[in-house]
């Protein structure tokens, strides 16, 4: 799958020899851009999608839930898009993981499996405390507000930011913090507006990363 | 700094893109011989010939796992690669701004 444009399209495959020095640093720089490409797991077509969905199905919830007073919860009706609006992304990112790791073999497939389990039994942890808070007969703002749309991007940001921290990975901090700026900050506007808030900081981090991702190709960085 | 001082083993269209994309693994992935040709776009004997160079120069690592038809090969870049590829990549650079 050669892309139009690229020098390699041009060069002898079977020969060694004749490679100008400016023709082998534009090749170098487009075979790494490319590879760089074919490895990413989440491209900017995936970032873009999300950037829709899900506003979409967190917006779903606080249009349900934006005349209750006292707030009592999401309708069935609001989860039940909510949700199969969340399957529908973890398909998409499923088959783009899927794709780009396809032939890849070694420590980091096994590392990525490993922290992968870690955030899933996360997410777990955090679903099952918000069982204890309604146990613990805490308010329905609480335990079907403000906790469900805030505590998982908290936390489980918070430890996808210290892992990408840890592998000095800064990209990937810097798409965690402000996630987890946005979660904290819409935990102070109660359990209505919290859901816009997240639904709409998520579709604006995941734009701005997509943004990021398409202006680095134009001008010839990996993305 | 001339073009006759750049690495021969990578200074090739072929073994330069070869190098380039096992590069953009992780340290220490590896990737399958047929996911490689595919992003490549090289034929079958092209690949395996850069290939064996590469690998009698100690730069990359070729497993073959299993038998037949269930035949699975990998190629991965060796710490030498690497090293080698960031050298390359560095005396390029140089030369192309007249160090």
């Amino acid at each position: 799958m050669k892309e139009d444009g690229e020098v390699f399209d041009t060069v002898e495959e079977d020969l060694d020899g004749d490679l100008d020095p400016s023709t082998a640093s534009v090749l170098l720089e487009q075979s790494t851009a490319r590879a760089l490409r074919q490895f990413n797991v989440w491209p900017p077509l995936l970032l873009l999608i999300g950037s829709i969905l899900l506003p979409f199905a967190l917006g779903a919830v606080w249009w349900s839930v934006r005349h209750q007073h006292p707030y009592v919860g999401p309708t069935g009706g609001a989860l039940l898009v909510m949700y199969s609006v969340i399957i529908v992304w973890i398909i998409a990112v499923s088959v783009a993981l899927r794709r780009a790791t396809s032939g890849i073999g070694g420590g980091s497939v096994r590392q990525r499996k490993i922290e992968g389990l870690g955030m899933v039994g996360m997410l777990i942890a955090v679903y099952v405390f918000q069982g204890a808070l309604l146990h613990a007969h805490v308010s329905h703002a609480i335990v079907y507000g403000i906790y469900p749309v805030t505590a998982p991007f908290i936390f489980v940001g918070s430890a996808f930011a210290l892992n990408s921290a840890v592998k000095e990975d800064w990209r990937k901090v810097a798409v965690a913090v402000p996630i987890i700026a946005v979660a904290l900050a819409a935990a102070f506007t109660g359990p209505v507006v919290a859901w816009l808030v997240v639904g709409i900081g998520l579709g604006v981090t995941l734009l701005g990363l997509a943004v990021v991702q398409l202006r680095e190709r134009r001008v010839g960085l990996p993305a | 700094m001339t073009v006759e001082e750049l690495d021969p083993l990578i200074h090739a269209p072929a073994r330069l893109r070869i190098v380039a994309t096992l590069a953009a693994l992780a340290l220490g992935d590896s990737l399958s011989f047929t996911r490689l040709q595919d992003i490549l776009a090289l034929t079958s004997g092209n690949l395996i010939s850069h290939l064996r160079k590469l690998e009698e120069g100690g730069y990359v690592a070729i497993v073959k796992t299993g038998g037949g038809t269930a035949s699975h090969t990998t190629v991965g870049l060796t710490p030498l690669g690497r090293a080698a590829f960031d050298s390359y990549a560095t005396a390029l650079n140089d030369l192309l701004l007249g160090k």
